[in-house]
């Protein structure tokens, strides 16, 4: 195995990344009324009624979890565009994964 | 009365400035409050470029000015090379703040409703940070297990403590009638719910160190000051004005005996603190900047991009959302290809020119930066004026190196304005750059306040007006603690006693230790989670 390819195995698998995304969304079942599963296909702003503040306060946790900076700005500005705006649970859990791995082979 | 050995509290008064206080001091809102700086010193503390809230603050609690500590605006450039602009958080405060080196001397320290706290380090005491939405308070807070203790309190309730951001966009686009005293209601809510937070907090889980923040000053100003400046409040009004100013007065009569009571639980041997991050006055007029530089050839919106957005009094008038798109939203309506510089945030009332190969490809040459800054900076002198009167409208320009020299001041805007009325420019597009607001309203002023009282304070003195940056190292005087000597403020040595001073000198230490980042959660780290067990949960939830 390669220097590379060997770094690329650092960044945790997408189920990995999904794990700690539906634990931090989890984490707050406490204070707000929503019972059901957090899975792949969970919509932030449909099924959990984020508002958009939210999104950013989540994009935040997940810094602080990972220790690193991702651009959401950017990929909310995209979501922005878009003709549905909302975020799937899956499309962020690609988000961190594809930026993991560009972070990991731009060092 | 506290247990602790010494105490210091600071009460932070978001927005406060003595042209109102002084005169609810004088009529009998506030005797409390009159009497407590009578019995110590108070000055004027004046606020950073711009008097925003979050450099503000964090200028504060760091000591040092906006170009060191990285925090220019609640929204900032995701990177020196991204034009892209992201909520604050605490990854972005590239200092120590008072907290953490309070820690570092042994001692606890307390942090509640400050901005940019969140996600909250890990503190020797507590912290709840500012500008969080209710759902996500909780898990902000510092120590984990912190809100089910809060849950004790009588009436506790989250969703009125945390800020409501769809209603924080009155303290900017402003009130229907019928919707004043309903705003004035929920400050007044939510400060009853933040002191009974501090006051649980300094009997059961007393520090060295507390500080706190009352806000609601600052969104009821906005949005009330013809009601509060003595210059307007006191001219005849009819019935509906008088009821919205009486209500008002009982938020300020409130905080008075909020005061009261905090300054009663700290104890004689507190030394205690009062500060606001910027003053507040009057503004009556919008300028609609982008489209002032549209109109100049400097900006070009797309093609299919509305004029304005209709404010609740039916003028077109700056609604800039805390939430996420819409900052967005307004650069989505930028053709880039054809734009030199843009305003990016109403808050920031910063011009970003955009320069080839920095934030994307278009732009001006590298080369050209300094010389077209400069025909930039002449033309808003001499072009951007009252269509009417042919006055300037802006008072002030300051460029980057000027407002935000130190570290980080690639992020900063490559110019800041001070307007003449100081008002907020509007970023959005509008069929005429300037024009009267409907109705006055409140906005900020360099001129904050300050005031201290206590064993180690003089009685009965009026200091000369001091920089915001000072009040850190001053706090941490009255603790004992030496002060870094990378802070940039200085101890404000006319506030204490002689004697005081004598048997404490100040004393300069070892500068301060980079911020405290999470270094547990590594994706090494997370990888080495218990891979089986992961998969487990995430076959029955379909995903593998």
């Amino acid at each position: 195995m390669d220097e590379r390819n060997q770094e690329k195995d650092l960044v945790p698998r997408q189920e990995s990344i999904f794990q700690s995304v539906s634990k931090i969304i989890s984490s707050l079942k406490d204070e707000w009324e929503y019972s059901g599963e957090i899975t792949p296909e969970t919509s932030l702003f449909t099924d959990l009624d984020f508002e958009s503040i939210d999104a950013v306060v989540l994009g935040s946790m997940i810094e602080e979890h990972f220790n690193r900076s991702f651009p959401f700005a950017e990929y909310l500005a995209s979501v922005g565009e878009k003709e549905v705006r909302d975020i799937k649970v899956k499309d962020l859990v690609n988000f961190i994964h594809q930026n993991l791995e560009n972070q990991t082979l731009e060092n | 009365m506290s247990c602790l050995d010494r105490q210091t509290v600071l009460i932070g008064l978001d927005g406060a400035s003595f042209t109102i206080l002084d005169h609810l001091m004088e009529e009998g809102t506030m005797p409390f409050l009159k009497k407590l700086i009578s019995l110590g010193c108070r000055g004027e503390l004046t606020s950073v470029i711009p008097p925003l809230t979050p450099p503000a603050w964090i200028s504060l609690i760091t000591g040092v000015r906006p170009g060191t500590h990285g925090v220019f605006n609640f929204l900032q450039f995701e990177s020196p090379k991204s034009r892209y602009i992201k909520w604050l958080s605490f990854r972005d405060i590239q200092r120590e703040t008072i907290w953490s080196i309070v820690n570092r001397h042994g001692m606890r320290a307390g942090s509640l409703n400050f901005i940019g706290m969140n996600p909250p380090p890990t503190i020797r005491g507590y912290i709840i940070p500012g500008f969080v939405s209710w759902r996500w308070l909780r898990k902000n807070s510092y120590p984990e297990d912190l809100f089910d203790r809060l849950r004790g309190i009588d009436g506790f309730d989250v969703k009125e403590m945390a800020l409501n951001f769809r209603e924080e966009e009155k303290a900017v686009k402003g009130c229907q009638r019928e919707e004043y005293e309903d705003w004035i209601w929920l400050h007044i809510r939510r400060e009853r719910q933040w002191f009974d937070v501090v006051r649980y907090l300094m009997k059961h889980d007393p520090c060295h160190l507390t500080a706190m923040i009352f806000d609601g000053l600052d969104r009821i100003q906005h949005v009330c000051w013809r009601f509060l400046d003595p210059a307007y409040a006191l001219k005849a009004h009819a019935a509906w004005e008088e009821k919205v100013r009486r209500l008002c007065l009982q938020y300020f009569r409130n905080l008075d005996e909020f005061l009261e009571q905090i300054v009663d639980l700290a104890g004689p041997q507190a030394n205690i603190f009062i500060a606001s991050d910027h003053g507040f006055g009057p503004t009556r007029e919008i300028l609609y900047l982008n489209q002032w530089l549209c109109q100049q050839g400097y900006l070009k919106w797309k093609d299919n991009t509305a004029m304005g957005t209709k404010s609740v009094a039916g003028q077109s008038e700056d609604i800039e959302s805390l939430g996420v798109e819409s900052p967005y939203r307004s650069l989505l309506h930028l053709d880039w290809k054809k734009t030199k510089a843009y305003a990016a945030t109403a808050s920031s009332n910063g011009i970003i020119i955009q320069v080839a190969g920095k934030r994307g490809e278009e732009g001006i040459p590298a080369n050209e930066y300094f010389s077209f800054r400069e025909e930039l900076i002449d033309k808003l002198r001499n072009s951007c004026l009252d269509p009417q009167s042919g006055e300037p409208l802006i008072k002030e320009i300051w460029t980057r190196e000027e407002a935000f020299a130190g570290n980080f001041i690639d992020c900063a805007p490559d110019l800041t304005l001070s307007l003449r009325d100081s008002g907020f420019i509007s970023i959005y597009p509008s069929e005429v750059y300037c024009r009267p607001r409907s109705q006055i309203m409140g906005t900020h002023r360099p001129e904050g306040v300050f005031a201290a009282v206590g064993p180690a304070i003089r009685k009965g003195e009026v200091i000369p007006p001091t920089s915001i940056i000072n009040v850190a190292p001053t706090l941490l005087h009255t603790l004992g603690i030496p002060i870094p000597s990378d802070m940039e403020g200085q101890v404000i040595t006319q506030i204490f006693d002689p004697a005081f001073l004598r048997a404490h000198p100040v004393e300069t230490g070892a500068p301060t230790v980079p911020p405290e980042r999470n270094q547990d959660a590594s994706p090494q780290r997370e990888d080495a989670e218990g891979q089986e067990q992961i998969m487990l949960r995430l076959k029955s939830l379909g995903y593998v």
